[in-house]
């Protein structure tokens, strides 16, 4: 869902960015020999749309250099380094093996923005080489992967921050605070949700070879080979279960960061998944053609000690019966407050008759409508300040945990007990078993 | 000059035989043969028109519907065509130009290829008004050619299954470029040449995938050239056969260049969306030179126009953030920009641009680069209209990304 804008949505614009800045300086690059400021070596794993985003504010932030570029796809590598060259005149190096570029470059700092199967291994390999580390949402394809991924950072001493940029932005921020200071009075349920303007059923697209430039294997990678299909690229991995969690994990993991930021408590006691393709109809893969095999529908529940959290996505039918499209409500007993995306937060009291409060959303990119800008200057200044950022990876890798955990009561049908403490599901080796899985060869399942 | 340029074989209708007699003195009504115009430039010659809507809004000819896509018009000989997706099939429609009464359709099964847009497709039939004949590049490849007449298919191929070709993300775009005896095609990475009688395959072009500009005649060293883009440039190729002359790495995070060149005395100005921005490069023996390249025209889909010297067209991918730019051609320069209308796309005719926002906002403005000048304007259609509107014979013809379309009277008070 979140991707609908981009493949002709489009990409923050060097000229707003010049505009901004242009008053201080004649050229970004140009002011940095005299000040010299620390500048990290940075280098970015995974050169997509959403990689090109942040290695953008990156290079803006004038306290990056870009050395090194890594994809195993030709075309968006070289895209994003004429892009770099242009904001701040770096000549990255270009690499389709993240290895070999850690080993070559040593970067102080390592931003991972790949597919969420290709999460785990660079950025424990950038931790252990000791890289600070960006790294997107969810932290993993499986849980296990982020429980070795937080033992990786806290064995580090290095910064990390995760993308999940809802948690620094201006009405998130504003909107937390209204919560907090009780006027929407005792919350007892919060409900998530996205909904899409799809209909019917999902036509297949047939599989072909992938694009010329592009290492298929290499981008399958540690998850399941299976044949090129134009609907995995550019982004549509998101909807291919073998590579990433639906909409649960692309959209649900930043409503239920919001929810952990909101509760003091830790995590939920149970969860409970259900949901399927009652529109788009049954998952198609074969020789000849496939389709994506993501849920149409989902609904997941999670139970807390003080609150009931309820996630909800459709990818069709609209939304015109209710006011927002896309957000969290959280349902307190002096009325409902929504926490939104570009329409910002609004609180409707429960006595209609005092007026709504509404917080308008500043976005530091209004196109892609995000906050990574902030996100970015938040995690420079944790490494200065060595602090902690402000998505770092223990509250990161909890919210990330819960998309995970309800895609596998969502594959086994059933609630799932669980032991936030230890990590466990309860009662239920099968399910525990889904907390990892097999990786293809020659890769290695990360060790915790 | 360019008045004299107007195209006799493929073009002049009604206009013809006042155009040679009275010559510039006089006004001119213009069929429009295929997307951009039969000067492959998205400009009409056509002077005889109603701009000024001040004293009185133009009233609409008609509407119709014509399915989901991006296709604009090709206006011939009374009857317009264009293409949509309509429930599982591309339907070609050839309409009344001046009734919008529907003459004959042709279907054929496709899928609607939805990425990330609302799909459909992209390409506009180009009318060969002396053959009489319709030919038509589905979204996936398929090429038909037609009667003008009736919709009577001549020949048809499978072109990406046929030549094996490699389908883009976002399909096909490019419309045919009917040249000589040939239908040339932006398939593969050089294009893709037919007879247009027999449909047979003349020549190809190795390699994988193609870009989604329409491919564009130029002259070059007395020889007739096109131009094309692949997903990772532009090129030169002989149009008899093939042969590659020159490339220009134009890469995009995307592969999607799909902006037509536009060509002038041995340059060529190229033009992309996703942050990349415009060149403008000297064509000789060797490979293109560059003499400019800028990051502040930005063309995503529509190519701008070249009018007295200067560019106009929008700037920026398909959000309110897009701007109407006009740029120097000799050196990059933006001039004005104008951001009242978003995204949007245009053509034009003489020396006035024919705009239309993706809200619908139908506009007309004189292309002067000392500043936007509007002259008049008009709410025409809902959201999107991403398909440059096309001025034909005094009407000028707009639609959405719904298949809903406007047909506007802008013909002269008699």
């Amino acid at each position: 869902m979140q991707n609908h804008a981009f493949a002709v949505g489009e990409t923050p614009n060097r000229r707003q960015f010049l505009k901004t800045t242009a008053a201080a300086v004649s050229f970004p690059f140009l002011s940095l020999s005299a000040n010299a400021v620390k500048r990290y070596r940075t280098a970015l794993i995974g050169c997509g749309w959403w990689g090109g985003n942040i290695v953008r504010e990156a290079a803006a932030s004038q306290r990056c250099q870009i050395v090194g570029l890594c994809d195993v796809y030709r075309r968006p590598l070289q895209a994003t380094a004429a892009e770099v060259k242009n904001l701040n005149g770096d000549q990255a190096r270009l690499f389709d093996d993240y290895q070999e570029m850690l080993a070559a470059l040593r970067p102080e700092i390592v931003i991972v923005a790949t597919p969420d199967h290709w999460h785990a291994l660079p950025s424990i390999a950038a931790l252990k080489a000791g890289a600070h580390l960006f790294v997107e949402k969810p932290t993993s394809h499986t849980i296990a992967e982020s429980q070795a991924m937080l033992r990786a950072a806290q064995a580090s001493n290095r910064v990390v921050q995760v993308g999940l940029h809802r948690r620094i932005g201006p009405h998130h921020r504003s909107g937390m605070d209204f919560i907090r200071s009780g006027k929407v009075g005792r919350i007892g349920m919060i409900r998530m949700f996205v909904t899409g303007d799809a209909s019917g059923k999902e036509q297949p697209a047939p599989n072909t070879p992938p694009p010329s430039g592009m290492n298929w294997n290499q981008w399958c990678g540690p998850a399941p080979w299976r044949p090129y299909n134009r609907k995995l690229t550019p982004g549509g991995w998101r909807h291919f279960l073998d590579y990433a969690n639906g909409t649960l994990g692309d959209w649900g993991v930043h409503w239920l960061d919001q929810v952990l930021w909101w509760t003091e408590e830790k995590y939920p006691q149970t969860v409970f998944s259900s949901g399927g393709r009652p529109i788009f109809g049954p998952a198609i893969s074969t020789k000849e053609e496939a389709t994506t095999d993501a849920p149409d529908t989902q609904i997941a529940v999670y139970n807390f000690e003080s609150f009931t959290a309820i996630w909800e996505h459709k990818k069709y039918s609209g939304n015109h019966s209710e006011k927002h499209k896309i957000g969290a409500y959280f349902y307190g007993d002096q009325g409902v407050f929504h926490m939104g995306w570009r329409d910002g937060w609004t609180f409707y009291p429960k006595d209609d008759k005092q007026s709504t409060i509404r917080q308008k959303p500043q976005f530091s990119d209004p196109v892609d409508g995000n906050n990574l800008k902030q996100l970015w200057q938040d995690f420079l200044d944790a490494i200065d300040q060595k602090r902690t950022p402000a998505a770092n990876i223990e509250t990161s890798h909890r919210a990330s945990v819960l998309p995970l955990l309800g895609m596998i009561s969502f594959r086994l049908g059933r609630s799932l007990q669980w032991d936030g403490q230890r990590e466990q599901i309860l009662n239920d080796p099968e399910a525990n078993k889904l907390m990892r899985r097999p990786y293809r060869k020659p890769w290695n399942y990360p060790k915790g | 000059m360019a008045f004299f340029n107007c195209d006799f074989k493929n073009g002049l209708r009604r206009g013809g035989v006042i155009c040679a007699l009275v010559a510039a003195f006089s006004a001119v009504a213009e069929d429009w043969p295929n997307f951009r115009g039969s000067q492959h430039n998205g400009i009409s010659n056509e002077t005889d028109w109603r701009k000024d809507w001040s004293g009185s809004p133009p009233s609409m000819s008609w509407r119709a519907e014509v399915g989901i896509g991006f296709s604009s018009f090709a206006v011939v000989q009374g009857r317009a065509l264009t293409i949509g997706h309509v429930n599982g099939d591309e339907v070609v429609f050839c309409l009344d130009e001046s009734t919008g009464k529907r003459l004959w359709t042709h279907r054929f099964p496709s899928k609607l290829g939805a990425k990330y847009y609302i799909g459909g497709p992209g390409s506009t039939p180009s009318v060969n008004a002396e053959s009489g004949l319709v030919y038509v590049l589905g979204k996936w490849g398929e090429v038909f050619c037609l009667r003008l007449a009736d919709g009577a298919v001549q020949w048809s191929r499978r072109l990406a299954k046929e030549e094996k070709l490699r389908t883009p993300d976002w399909a096909f775009n490019g419309s045919p470029l009917l040249l000589g005896d040939l239908a040339v095609l932006n398939l593969g990475k050089a294009g893709l040449a037919l007879n247009q009688k027999t449909g047979v395959t003349v020549w190809r072009s190795p390699g994988s995938e193609c870009g989604y500009s329409t491919p564009v005649p130029y002259q070059f060293d007395g020889k007739q050239m096109v131009a094309l883009s692949s997903e990772e440039g532009y090129s030169g190729v002989d149009a008899r056969t093939g042969k590659i002359h020159w490339s220009i790495p134009w890469n995009t995070r995307y592969g999607v260049n799909a902006a037509d060149p536009i060509f002038l005395k041995n340059r060529v100005f190229v033009s992309s969306g996703y942050n990349k921005g415009s060149g403008l490069f000297a064509l000789g023996d060797d490979q293109p030179r560059s003499l400019w390249k800028q990051k502040l025209f930005r063309a995503q889909q529509n190519a701008p126009v070249r009018i007295g010297g200067f560019l106009y067209g929008f700037d920026g991918n398909n959000s309110s953030r897009a701007k109407l730019k006009c740029v120097d051609w000799k050196s990059g320069e933006v001039l004005w920009e104008e951001e009242s209308f978003g995204y949007g796309a245009l053509s034009a005719a003489g020396r006035d641009l024919i705009i239309i926002s993706a809200k619908g906002r139908l506009a007309i403005a004189e292309a002067s680069p000392q500043e936007f000048r509007l002259t008049s304007s008009l709410q025409v259609l809902e959201p999107d209209c991403w398909t440059a509107p096309i001025l034909a014979n005094g009407r000028i013809f707009c639609r959405n990304s719904h298949g809903k379309v406007v047909v506007v009277d802008v013909r002269a008070a008699p």
